[in-house]
């Protein structure tokens, strides 16, 4: 007991400041860092000269392309179906600019310097010059944290635009992605564009993702395509926000049918 | 007795060095998520808070370097992710760095440094490594989708990496441990 008390005359400051130390790393790292995130849009913000966005011209063009592919494909299907969805990816909460890149070496992420303030949620899809880029992950009043679709951890159902084959694509951690298709024989071409598909849950469907650079029909149960993505990641600058609630609820209750009993 | 004049400047001393202190964990988890022009290899930056803990545990006990790394691990992983956490791979660093300086393998000039600052960003790495292998043998459900991708992104990582941060080691570490010297000089 005398010993106790002897370590701790001595050691009391001590194990005081370390406690304090791991207390508040322990609050930063609960809060997602959104306090060293608001001082970095804080410090950041006077380098940040003009409010408008450029576009980088040769991927607005790509983009708008992608668009028209999907726009047509689009077309030609609803003529044959009945019931067809809203497809909201055109609307927009609010462009923004990329502040900061990963602060990490394993998670492919950007920092934006929108967040609450301007109606930025977690789940909201990010856009840039050429077709997504990520999704919103973090939310803070100033900032807000997009999770790449280059994160090897990101899955994304997605489809060939042309031929509607579906399939999911994971991040490589750069510029390309690889897609594993669902069918065996998928009809894919190397300059295919890539669209997200209705199985997405995080992501609305028809937004583009990239080209086919090559399809590899040797490797595993089916075949793997290389895609690149059309966004140059790692030279971006504005980003354009979109709302977005990922469905979570995708076993859901059947439609009502409706007959003439309960019409 | 000192007389009061030296002891308020005793204290004084002792709130600038937890200012210094503090202060320099914030500026670098201020500029982890910068990349100006030299600090980007293929997208990979320098792992300021690994020199950081390198450069508090030189002169101290391996178990404050492994408090150290515990600290800036965690607030690394409030930047990013809580899991793979990166209190591991720092605390390891900060336990190494204290142990090679005590057993006099390691000096503290920069060269010294900088190459202990490039074998512990491997290190690093190989531990965030590890623990998403760990996952993936583990659980149902795992971030990567298989051993190969992981092993090869954690080649291109730590090579990248402890270049930029042997690299920069010498840009943060000269002028904090020139402070921390000052001080337990003056002490």
């Amino acid at each position: 007991m005398f010993a106790l008390r002897r370590w701790w005359d001595k050691n009391a400051l001590k194990a005081g400041l370390i406690f304090l130390a791991i207390g508040t790393a322990l609050g930063v790292q609960q809060t997602n860092g959104a306090f060293v995130n608001e001082a970095f849009q804080f410090l950041a913000h006077p380098f940040r000269g003009n409010a408008t966005p450029e576009n980088i011209e040769n991927s607005y063009i790509l983009d708008l392309q992608q668009r028209v592919v999907e726009l047509e494909n689009q077309n030609q299907k609803l003529r044959e179906l009945i019931d067809y969805g809203e497809n909201s990816e055109l609307d927009i909460t609010t462009p923004a600019a990329v502040i900061g890149r990963s602060p990490d070496n394993w998670w492919q992420q950007l920092t934006l310097n929108k967040g609450t303030k301007a109606d930025v949620k977690e789940g909201d899809f990010v856009t840039g010059p050429g077709g997504l880029v990520g999704r919103i992950t973090a939310v803070t009043p100033h900032t807000s944290r997009v999770l790449l679709l280059s994160d090897p951890s990101s899955q994304i159902g997605a489809k060939i635009s042309r031929s509607r084959s579906t399939g999911y694509i994971r991040g490589g951690a750069g510029s390309q992605a690889t897609m594993q298709f669902f069918e065996k024989i998928p009809d894919a071409k190397p300059g295919d564009v890539v669209v997200t598909s209705s199985f997405s849950r995080l992501f609305p469907q028809g937004v583009p993702i990239g080209r086919i650079a090559s399809v590899d029909s040797e490797t595993g149960p089916a075949p793997v395509a290389t895609i690149q993505l059309s966004v140059p990641v790692s030279n971006l600058e504005w980003v354009d926000i979109h709302p977005y609630t990922p469905k979570l609820d995708v076993d859901a209750a059947p439609a009502k049918i409706v007959t003439d009993d309960n019409l | 007795m000192a007389p009061y004049r030296s002891r308020r400047s005793a204290t004084n001393r002792q709130v600038w060095n937890w200012v210094v202190t503090i202060g320099s964990v914030f500026f670098c988890l201020l500029i982890l998520p910068v990349r100006l022009p030299g600090m980007d290899i293929v997208g990979v930056g320098p792992n300021w808070l690994l020199i950081w803990v390198v450069t508090w545990s030189v002169n101290r006990m391996p178990w404050e370097g492994a408090i150290a790394g515990i600290v800036l691990g965690l607030l690394q992983d409030g930047l990013s992710a809580p899991f793979p956490t990166h209190t591991i791979g720092l605390a390891i660093a900060g336990i190494l760095t204290a142990r090679l300086h005590q057993r006099r393998f390691l000096q503290e000039d920069l060269v010294s440094v900088a190459l202990v600052v490039f074998g512990l960003a491997v290190i690093t790495e190989t531990t965030m490594a590890l623990q998403l292998t760990a996952q993936y043998l583990s659980s149902e459900d795992p971030l990567y989708p298989s051993l190969g991708i992981i092993w090869q992104y954690q080649q291109r990582v730590a090579l990248s990496s402890a270049i930029l941060t042997s690299l920069w080691a010498p840009a943060l570490y000269y002028p904090l441990k020139k402070w921390w010297d000052r001080y337990r000089l003056n002490e």
